[in-house]
C-alpha cells in the first residue's frame, strides 16, 4: 500500500500543476470566443457590452496582423485580471487613431505570443470600439524595463506600441519588456 | 517447447497492455487537467496567478472606467501632498530680511515625508529654521551636515516630527519634512538675510520662487584617483554633477498640469531716504504708501505659481543715489561694518576709448526654448549692433554642440556683422547644455601679446546645469586677460552660476528676465564695457584691526558700488578707499564712528567670507581641507546653513504609531515661465507626466499657466506609463506538471517491476 501512495502523490501534484498551467491557456482561448462575441455586439450596439455578466472590464478594440493570420481582442485596463483573458489597453494612452501613443499590452505565451513573428513593414489593424479601423506599420521594436518604457503617452505623433514580456523563451517572468513600435499609416494612402 | 512459447506470449502481452496502460494513463491525464482548467475559469478568478500590476499607476477619479478598477489603485491619491509658500520681506536700509513660510499640508490618509527644493538668493544667509506643529513652535539648530542627517534620520525612525534644511548650492536649498500626518498641515519657516543690490541709481531684490531643471552632463571628464596603497592601481571616476539626484525635482508639464506651489509675497521697503519709482518687473503687484520713504508691496491678484522669480526695483526720489551707505551692528564682543560706496562716473580722459576684442557665447540649448532663446537672440543682436569699427569680435554658439563663427576674431566691419546677425538670428534652442568646452573655447586667447585690445567675454545662458564647479574651475583657470560678463537670461537664471562666474571672470552679472528689459539691461551692460573700470581698489582702516570681505577688493564697472563688509575690534577711526578710475587716481575716506545701526550685518559678513572661502577652493588658493575648516567654524559661529552645515529641528512628542508606514514624496516644481517644456525634456521625456486632460490640445503653456493663475491648485502627480507584467507562469506550471506525471509514471513502473520479479 505504502509503495503506491509516492506515485499517487506525484500524479496528484502533477496534476494539478498541469492542470493550472492548461487552465491559463484554456482561459486565454475560450475568454476570446466570448469577447469576439461581445466585441461584435459592441460595434453593433455602439455601446461597451461586457463579455459576461461578472467581468470587470470590456472589449475595446480588435488588433489584427492579416499576414500572420491572427486577431486578438483587447480589454479595457491592463490590470493582471484583464490581462489573463486578453490584451490590455494600458490605462492613460491614447486611443487607437488618437493623437499619442496607444499601448497595448499582453502575456507573451498567449495573445502577443505572435509578437515575435511580427516583422518590421508588417501591416496592424486596429479595429475600435465604434468599428473605425486604423491600419498602422511596424517601424522599430525595443527592449526595455517595464518602468522605463520611455513612452510618453501625451506624444505629438499617432502612434501604437504593443508590449510583452521579453525574452519571448523564457520560463520565468523578468523586469524585461519586448516593445513594438508602429506608425499610422494616415487614411486613404 | 510450448512452456516458453508462452512465457514469451504472456511477456508480450503484458508489455503490450503497459503501453496502452501508459498511453491510457497520458489520455485520462490530460483530459482531466483540461476540465479541471475549463471548470476553473467560471469558479475563481484570483489574481494569484496571472500578471499582477509592476506598480499601481495614479489614476484620478475622471479616469477610473469601472468602481473596482478605481478601488484597486486608489493608491493614485497618495501622492497628492499640497504646498503653500509664503514669503515676507522687510528692507531695511542695506539689508534684507526674509522669512519663507512652507506649508505642507498631508490630505491623504497615509504619514508623510515630504522633501521640497527650493531656490534662494545666492548671497542668502540662511541662519533660522523653525517648525510649527499645531499650537508648538520648535526652533532648528545647526548642526554639521552629516550629524544633523542622523538626528533627523533617528527623528523619523522614532516617529518624531522633524524639519531639516540642507544647502544643495549657495542658491538651491532642500526642506525635509518627516512624519506629517494624515490631515495634518506643518508649517516650516526659514529666514535669511541679503544684501539690497545696487546698481547705479537703482536698487533691487529679487527673490527666486523655482529651481529651473538644470542639464548634467554624463561623466565624460575622469580624473584619476590613486591611492597611496595602491600600488599605481587607482579609480577614475568623477562624475561631474556628483549630486544630480539632489538638485533634480519631478517638473510638471505645463501644458497638461495646472501650476503648482501657490506663493504669496509681501515686501516692507524702508529704504532710508525719499522714494522715487518702486517697480515689480515680473508680478501684478499693490503698493502702499504710509509714507515717503516706506513702501509696502503685496501681489495684486493673491498668491501666484512658483514658476519666475520676483523682482522688486526701486529708485530715490532725488536725482541722484546717495554714493555712500555706511552701517554698523554690534555681535558679542565686535563690531560690524557694512559699506557701499559708488565710484563717481569719470568722463574718459583719453580722447578715444581702447578698442575692444569681444568674444559673444550664445546658449541655444533646450532649456533655452521659449521666450529666453528670443531675449538672448535680442540681446545678441543689440550687442553686435554697438560694436564700433575698430573693435574685433567673434561668436560662439552652444547646446551640446558647439560652433564657433570666425576662426579667430575679425573686425567688426560691417559684412563680418551682417554676416554674425544673420547666424545669430538662425538659431533655435535645442539639446544638452555643455557649457564648458565653449568657455574654454571663448577664454582661448590667440592675440596674447596685442595690449592695444580690452578683452571681453560676453556669455548668454540662463545657466540651468549642474556642472558649476567645472565651469568655475574653467574661468579661474583660463581667464588670462580675459574679463566675462554674464548675462542671465529667463525667468529663472541660476544666480549663484552666473554672480560666481562673473566674479571669477572680473566682469559683471547682468540680468535679462524679459524681452522688454533687453534694451535698458544691455545699454547698462555696454556702459560697462565700454567705460574704464575702477581698478586697484584697497581699503585701510586706520585705527581699527579689521578681518576684511572681499579680501582684494574687484574690479568695479560704471555704476556698480564697491559693497565691503568687515568684522573690527573696535568701533573708531576712519576708512580710506583708493583705487583708480581709468587712469585717474580716486580716493575716499568715511569716518567709521558716524555708521547707522544696522541689522544682520554680521550673517552678512559670515555669509560673504564663507563664499571668499568657496572662491579660494576653486581657485586653489587654499586647499579644499583648510576653506572646509574656516567654513565649518564660521557657519556654526553665526549659525548659517552652508555646505557644511544643516540646520535640523525635531518636535521631541513623538506623533506617528510604531508600525505605521511612512511614505516619502518628493513635491514637484513648476517649470519656469517661459520654458518650453518639450525643448527640455525631449520627444520621449525623463519625467513623464500624467496628463489630466489627454486628448486637450497643449496649445501655448505660458497662455494655460495664465489662465489657470487664480484656479485652485489641483494637480496629478506625474507617473511613468509602467507596462504590466506580461508573462504568465502556464508554461511553468505545465513543466513541472509533466515533470511531476513522469515521475510518478517512473515510480509506477518501478513498483510493477519489483512486484513481478519474486514471481
Amino acid at each position: 500500500m505504502p509503495r503506491f501512495l509516492p506515485p499517487l502523490i506525484f500524479a496528484l501534484i502533477g496534476l494539478i500543476l498541469f492542470g493550472q498551467g492548461a487552465y491559463i491557456h484554456a482561459k486565454a482561448l475560450l475568454a476570446q470566443v466570448l469577447l469576439e462575441r461581445a466585441f461584435t455586439k459592441t460595434i453593433a450596439t455602439g455601446h461597451p457590452v461586457k463579455p459576461w455578466s461578472w467581468a470587470d472590464t470590456w472589449p475595446v478594440a480588435r488588433i489584427e496582423v492579416k499576414r500572420l493570420h491572427v486577431s486578438t481582442i483587447a480589454l479595457a485596463g491592463s490590470s493582471g485580471q484583464a490581462l489573463a483573458f486578453g490584451p490590455g489597453h494600458v490605462e492613460q494612452t491614447a486611443d487607437a487613431g488618437e493623437r499619442g501613443v496607444a499601448v497595448y499590452s499582453a502575456h507573451r505565451d498567449t495573445h502577443f505570443r505572435f509578437l515575435k513573428d511580427v516583422a518590421i513593414g508588417d501591416e496592424i489593424d486596429v479595429t475600435r470600439g465604434d468599428g473605425k479601423t486604423f491600419r498602422y506599420r511596424a517601424d522599430a521594436s525595443s527592449i526595455v524595463r517595464f518602468d522605463q518604457s520611455g513612452i510618453d503617452p501625451a506624444g505629438h505623433g499617432h502612434e501604437l506600441v504593443l508590449s510583452t514580456c521579453w525574452p519571448f523563451d523564457a520560463v520565468t517572468s523578468g523586469p524585461d519588456r519586448y516593445l513594438l513600435h508602429a506608425t499610422l499609416i494616415p487614411a486613404g494612402s | 517447447m510450448t512452456t516458453i512459447c508462452d512465457e514469451m506470449d504472456n511477456s508480450r502481452r503484458m508489455r503490450l497492455s503497459r503501453k496502452a496502460r501508459i498511453a491510457l494513463f497520458f489520455l485520462v491525464e490530460s483530459v482531466v487537467a483540461l476540465a479541471i482548467g475549463f471548470a476553473a475559469l467560471f469558479l475563481s478568478f484570483g489574481p494569484g496567478w496571472s500578471a499582477e500590476r509592476p506598480q499601481p499607476a495614479v489614476l484620478k477619479p475622471s479616469d477610473a472606467r469601472s468602481g473596482s478598477l478605481l478601488l484597486k489603485t486608489d493608491d493614485g491619491y497618495t501622492d497628492a501632498l499640497r504646498l503653500g509658500v509664503d514669503v515676507d520681506l522687510t528692507v531695511s536700509g542695506p539689508t534684507v530680511r526674509a522669512r519663507v513660510t512652507q506649508i505642507f499640508r498631508n490630505p491623504t490618509q497615509q504619514w508623510m515625508e515630504a522633501t521640497y527644493v527650493y531656490p534662494l538668493p545666492a548671497g542668502g544667509a540662511v541662519d533660522t529654521l523653525k517648525m510649527v506643529v499645531g499650537d508648538r513652535i520648535v526652533v532648528g539648530d545647526i548642526k554639521e551636515r552629516q550629524q544633523a542627517r542622523a538626528i533627523y534620520e533617528q527623528a523619523k525612525r522614532d516617529g518624531q516630527k522633524a524639519v531639516l534644511t540642507e544647502q544643495e548650492r549657495p542658491n538651491i536649498f532642500t526642506n525635509s519634512v518627516a512624519n506629517i500626518g494624515p490631515g495634518e498641515t506643518v508649517l516650516v519657516q526659514i529666514e535669511y538675510q541679503e544684501p539690497v543690490q545696487q546698481n547705479g541709481n537703482e536698487f533691487s531684490l529679487r527673490v527666486p520662487m523655482v529651481v529651473g531643471p538644470r542639464y548634467n552632463p554624463a561623466p565624460v571628464v575622469q580624473s584619476v584617483d590613486l591611492r597611496p596603497d595602491g600600488g599605481g592601481w587607482g579609480s577614475t571616476a568623477t562624475d561631474p554633477v556628483p549630486d544630480r539626484n539632489r538638485i533634480a525635482s519631478p517638473v510638471l508639464d505645463p501644458a497638461e498640469n495646472a501650476a503648482i506651489n501657490p506663493t504669496n509675497i509681501t515686501v516692507r521697503l524702508q529704504a532710508g531716504f525719499p522714494l522715487g519709482e518702486v517697480k515689480s518687473h515680473f508680478h501684478q503687484v499693490k503698493i502702499d504708501s504710509p509714507d515717503s520713504t516706506r513702501r509696502v508691496i503685496t501681489l495684486a491678484e493673491g498668491p501666484v505659481p512658483a514658476d519666475r522669480d520676483f523682482e522688486l526695483t526701486w529708485k530715490p526720489a532725488a536725482e541722484k543715489a546717495p554714493s555712500v551707505g555706511l552701517f554698523r551692528e554690534h555681535v558679542g564682543n565686535a563690531d560690524y561694518l557694512l559699506a557701499f560706496v559708488t565710484p563717481p562716473s569719470v568722463e574718459q580722459a583719453r580722447e578715444r576709448p581702447m578698442p575692444r576684442e569681444v568674444i559673444f557665447v550664445i546658449d541655444n540649448s533646450g532649456s533655452m526654448g521659449g521666450t529666453s532663446i528670443i531675449q538672448a537672440k535680442a540681446s545678441l543682436l543689440y550687442a553686435l549692433g554697438r560694436l564700433q569699427p575698430n573693435d574685433r569680435f567673434n561668436v560662439i554658439r552652444f547646446d551640446d554642440t558647439m560652433d564657433v563663427l570666425f576662426p579667430t576674431p575679425v573686425a567688426a566691419n560691417s559684412a563680418n556683422v551682417a554676416n554674425a546677425t544673420s547666424f545669430v538670428s538662425a538659431l533655435q534652442a535645442r539639446g544638452g547644455t555643455e557649457m564648458v568646452p565653449s568657455m574654454r573655447a571663448a577664454l582661448s586667447d590667440n592675440n596674447r601679446e596685442d595690449a592695444d585690445y580690452v578683452r571681453q567675454v560676453v556669455f548668454l545662458t540662463d545657466g540651468a546645469i549642474g556642472n558649476e564647479q567645472q565651469l568655475f574651475e574653467t574661468i579661474s583657470a583660463l581667464r588670462g586677460r580675459s574679463r566675462v560678463f554674464m548675462v542671465g537670461i529667463g525667468s529663472a537664471p541660476n544666480t549663484h552660476l552666473m554672480t560666481r562666474a562673473a566674479e571669477l571672470g572680473r566682469g559683471t552679472f547682468t540680468h535679462i528676465g524679459s524681452v522688454e528689459q533687453v534694451d535698458e539691461r544691455m545699454r547698462g551692460l555696454f556702459a560697462k564695457l565700454e567705460n574704464p573700470a575702477v581698478t586697484g581698489l584697497t581699503a585701510k582702516f586706520s585705527e581699527a584691526t579689521a578681518d576684511m570681505t572681499p579680501s582684494a577688493i574687484p574690479d568695479l564697472y560704471r555704476d556698480e558700488p564697491l559693497v565691503l563688509a568687515a568684522k573690527l575690534d573696535k568701533l573708531a577711526g576712519s576708512v580710506e578707499i583708493k583705487g583708480r578710475i581709468g587712469d585717474r587716481p580716486w580716493s575716499v575716506t568715511l569716518p567709521v564712528a558716524s555708521a547707522a545701526e544696522g541689522k544682520g550685518l554680521s550673517k552678512l559678513w559670515a555669509r560673504r567670507k564663507i563664499s571668499d572661502a568657496e572662491v579660494a577652493r576653486t581657485t586653489r588658493q587654499a586647499t579644499p581641507e583648510e576653506s572646509d575648516k574656516t567654513i565649518l567654524a564660521l557657519a556654526l559661529e553665526h549659525q548659517l546653513v552652508t555646505r557644511l552645515t544643516s540646520l535640523v529641528a525635531v518636535d521631541k512628542t513623538p506623533s506617528r504609531p510604531e508600525g505605521e508606514p511612512l511614505k516619502l514624496t518628493e513635491l514637484p516644481l513648476n517649470l519656469p515661465a517661459g520654458w518650453d517644456f518639450a525643448k527640455v525634456f525631449g520627444e520621449r521625456p525623463r519625467l513623464q507626466v500624467a496628463p489630466t486632460e489627454r486628448r486637450a490640445d497643449g496649445g501655448d503653456a505660458r497662455v494655460q499657466v495664465a489662465s489657470l493663475k487664480r484656479s485652485p491648485v489641483v494637480t496629478t502627480p506625474p507617473a511613468t506609463v509602467p507596462l504590466p507584467k506580461t508573462a504568465t507562469d502556464a508554461e511553468l506550471k505545465m513543466i513541472a506538471g509533466v515533470i511531476f506525471l513522469t515521475v510518478s509514471l517512473l515510480l509506477m513502473l518501478f513498483n510493477r517491476r519489483q512486484m513481478s520479479s519474486p514471481r
